[in-house]
């Protein structure tokens, strides 16, 4: 059993980088990409493009596949924040589903719909102890999650921009009034959701493989995540989506594995039903 | 009850017979078949209408309700159970589905909304894909009993073209009617303004749910029809991508319109299999389209079409 | 005439967090009067109305109108007991026509079903007619009837403010709040308010106002309420309570403190 509970940490620890870059993306412009499962498996496969079939070393990899979606994040808000601000949230959310389409199938199209495996970037033996195997890359996931979580807090509250970006976040017409940057800032969101969503993929696709049609259910664990924490909460999205990671490892194994990607959506209806604003609240509420 | 707007009838006068010379023209079984399942999806777009379009409340459920009803009749005829059960029979199994999705979802915000719906959606298709005994699988059900009233049915594509033709002017006549009464007027105060319609008497949260349960019916009923003429199904045709496909109909035929439901479901129905020479770059078109109709043309096919005519003062 | 007041409200109280928006507000508003809510910014003249016409609920308190006790009720019912309201930011429904906007409100006195509108039958031909009827009255009393099947966003903002007026008064309510109801007019348009607001008042409905514009308030008013700070400082008959001190202080003393 403790077993299960490693792997359902290790797992939950993915589903949280996927929450973490939808909600840096919407803390900031308020906006729920439907296509962040997407940019996860975008991410996969520029990673396995370079480490597999350029045969690149696979941290050079990473740091590719990083710059290439922190590009892709810009092009993706040019593509669909720009033209459709101030526009009512349900065309947007099409909008997002309408480009999570055009990436999966230019994946379809360029990289075929089989599945492929993408090397760890850490190596050795697992570690083994109170008959719990953990392998070095689910050490490697947490360490990411962890290492991620720390540099969020930190840019966010002790560097410069990145408090200008909590002020975005916050109110953004009042940013624009005193002077802030803006769109910059904006822009920066993008870039580091797509760059988080990218990281997701390359740790998912060592452990799960790697194909085209992947975003669709991973983008749903993601939200369901962002809902069961409380939308604009972070911690409580890193804890939801552990806490998600642990229900479906469980409930695969002792209830039925086929109904798998269901638990997420039943723990979701289950939560909001009991709690409408999430496990921890929401971060933004509505004016009457 | 008013009266739609009087240049309306030779324009809609002229769209039935075009429609009904169709078969006349098209002697091809296979043209006749896609014009019968894009008649279908007309018919569930113009229920996602009254939720969606209507009331505001959005909903990737209905191809879920599609789906219901297609296996409700599925299941039952092939069970031998006569054919006339199954339109009811389709009814009360997705009003009791639209029930259970409905009364804990309707205080919920769009994000939410969107995602519940997405997630019963994907429930039932599990449900659908792993009860094989039942429904089949991911194989689907085949020879599926066709229509049958006292032993008279539609036979070939052509008569079912008919029928399902006479199915959609009902389903349209029932919208106009909906759409130019209280509760028609209700929903689209639900969504223009909830407190202003609050404050104005409505009740909103009875009338979004009433919206959700008609538009389920519609879907429900047009997949009855959809597994006794088309007479195979398999969860395929009710997936998460269907639901997606659904909206899009909405929106690029024109949110809102009954016109507008008919033009998108037609347009995104024939389409694909216009299309089909472009393989995989269908889709991708297709999503680049879709975010080119919302951007440059929210208001749909419908709109562009009536920007056309003189600038009518009465609301469609 | 009934000498009871129409509302009676006892110690109403709102906080929004550690803000106390209203405090222990009790209120009388005779039948058939113009009574006008004034105070200065953050005083909690909205959120009483908001209180009133269960769009915002209080805290605590009772609020009865017309004998019904409201306190927390869901707006639609209050709507349907005869209390209508319009919005200090207009509120109007963009996707439908002018007429059709009144129309959502005439609802509440011609209820009609879902099987009668299925079917069209004799009754729902009745309802919709009395609806139709009541709406066109509606709109002749503020002036717009010549616009009715215009889209509602077509009409200039002033003619918006006067729909809103229309839509509330087409439920055929005993109690009209008004919000601000001159925002944003000009001179011409605000004089326009005031005999229609005259008119209504010769009807017999009792209206409550919340108005910044003062030459508004004077001209029409038989009584005005001051808030401050959630408080009720002053009431009463208007030359009385413009030359009250404690009003004068509200207004002139306090013009730096923001909303």
């Amino acid at each position: 059993m403790g077993q299960l509970v490693v792997n359902g940490l290790a797992l939950g620890s993915i589903y949280a980088l996927v929450a973490l870059g939808l909600l840096l993306i919407f803390n900031t412009v308020q906006i729920v990409n439907f296509a962040q499962g997407q940019l996860l498996m975008l991410g996969a496969f520029i990673g396995i493009s370079c480490a597999v079939t350029h045969e690149l070393p696979v941290a050079a990899a990473w740091a590719i596949t990083m710059v290439a979606m922190a590009l892709v994040g810009i092009v993706f808000m040019v593509l669909v924040y720009f033209p459709l601000r101030g526009r009512p949230a349900f065309l947007v959310i099409l909008t997002t589903i309408a480009m999570g389409i055009v990436l999966e199938n230019l994946a379809l199209i360029i990289w075929g719909p089989l599945p492929v495996s993408l090397p760890s970037p850490v190596h050795g033996p697992p570690l083994r102890f109170a008959g719990v195997v953990v392998s070095m890359h689910q050490l490697f996931i947490f360490a990411t999650l962890a290492v991620t979580l720390l540099l969020q807090f930190f840019f966010l509250t002790k560097t410069r921009f990145g408090i200008l970006m909590q002020a975005t976040a916050q109110d953004l017409h009042t940013a624009r009034l005193v002077g802030i940057p803006v769109n910059r800032t904006i822009a920066v969101a993008f870039a580091f959701g797509a760059v988080l969503s990218g990281i997701a993929g390359l740790l998912v696709a060592p452990i799960f493989l790697a194909e085209p049609t992947m975003g669709g259910s991973l983008g749903l664990k993601g939200f369901v995540v962002s809902v069961i924490g409380g939308f604009g909460n972070l911690p409580g999205a890193v804890i939801g989506g552990l806490f998600l990671g642990l229900i479906e490892t469980f409930g695969a194994r002792y209830i039925s594995s086929n109904f798998r990607d269901a638990y997420a959506f039943i723990v979701m209806i289950a939560v909001l039903i009991a709690w409408p604003r999430g496990l921890f609240g929401e971060k933004s509420s509505e004016k009457v | 009850m008013k009266p739609p707007k009087m240049n309306s009838w030779p324009i809609l006068a002229a769209n039935i017979a075009a429609a009904l010379a169709v078969p006349i023209v098209a002697h091809d079984g296979y043209i006749i078949q896609l014009l019968n399942i894009a008649i279908l999806n007309a018919i569930v777009v113009l229920g996602l209408n009254f939720v969606t379009g209507w009331a505001g409340q959005i909903n990737f459920g209905q191809a879920a309700f599609y789906g219901l009803g297609a296996y409700t009749t599925a299941i039952a005829t092939k069970a031998g159970l006569p054919w006339i059960t199954t339109p009811f029979l389709s009814v009360i199994v997705v009003m009791a589905a639209s029930l259970m999705l409905g009364l804990p979802t309707m205080r919920l915000r769009t994000y939410y909304l969107a995602m519940t719906t997405i997630g019963f959606g994907e429930i039932i298709r599990l449900i659908i894909v792993h009860w094989e005994p039942v429904t089949g699988g991911t194989s689907g059900l085949r020879a599926i009993p066709g229509i049958s009233i006292f032993g008279f049915g539609p036979q070939g594509q052509i008569q079912h073209y008919y029928l399902l033709i006479a199915v959609l002017l009902l389903a349209i006549l029932i919208a106009a009617r909906v759409r130019h009464s209280v509760l028609g007027r209700a929903m689209i105060a639900t969504r223009d303004s909830e407190i202003a319609a609050e404050q104005s008497g409505v009740d909103t949260v009875r009338t979004k749910l009433l919206a959700f349960m008609i538009g389920a019916v519609y879907a429900g009923l047009a997949g009855c029809l959809y597994a006794s003429s088309i007479r195979f199904i398999s969860p395929d045709s009710f997936s998460g991508t269907q639901a997606i496909l659904l909206m899009t109909m909405l929106i690029v035929g024109g949110m809102g319109s009954i016109a507008g439901c008919i033009i998108g479901a037609v347009a995104l129905t024939i389409l694909p299999e216009a299309l089909r020479f472009l393989g995989q770059w269908y889709l991708v078109l297709y999503g680049l389209g879709v975010i080119a109709v919302i951007v440059l043309a929210p208001g749909g096919l419908a709109s562009l079409a009536s920007l056309s005519q003189a600038r009518r003062a009465s609301v469609h | 005439m009934n000498p009871e007041p129409i509302i009676t409200a006892r110690g109403v109280t709102r906080r929004f967090g550690g803000l106390v928006a209203l405090d222990g507000i009790d209120l009388d508003v005779p039948r058939g009067v113009v009574q006008a809510i004034i105070g200065p910014n953050g005083s909690g003249k909205t959120t009483l109305l908001n209180a009133l016409s269960g769009a915002s609920h209080a805290d605590t308190g009772s609020i009865r109108v017309g004998g019904h006790e409201i306190f927390r009720l869901k707006p639609y019912r209050i709507a349907r007991l005869g209390l209508a309201r319009t919005f200090q930011n207009i509120r109007i429904f963009e996707n439908l026509s002018v007429i059709e906007n009144v129309k959502v409100a005439a609802a509440c006195n011609s209820p009609t079903s879902l099987f009668n509108i299925l079917t069209a039958n004799a009754r729902h031909r009745h309802s919709e007619a009395d609806i139709d009827r009541n709406a066109r009255e509606a709109l002749e009393i503020v002036g717009l009837a010549h616009r009715a099947n215009d889209r509602a966003t077509q009409l200039p903002y002033a003619q918006q403010r006067l729909l809103e007026i229309a839509r509330a008064l087409a439920s055929k309510p005993n109690v009209l709040l008004l919000d601000e109801p001159a925002a944003g007019m000009n001179m011409t348009e605000s004089m326009t308010l005031l005999d229609t607001i005259a008119r209504l008042k010769n009807s017999g409905i009792t209206i409550l106002l919340v108005e910044h514009n003062v030459r508004l308030v004077m001209g029409i008013s038989d009584r005005v309420t001051v808030l401050d700070f959630g408080k009720k400082i002053a009431e009463g008959a208007p030359s009385e309570v413009q030359r009250n001190p404690l009003v004068i202080e509200a207004y002139l003393g306090r013009r730096h403190r923001h909303a």
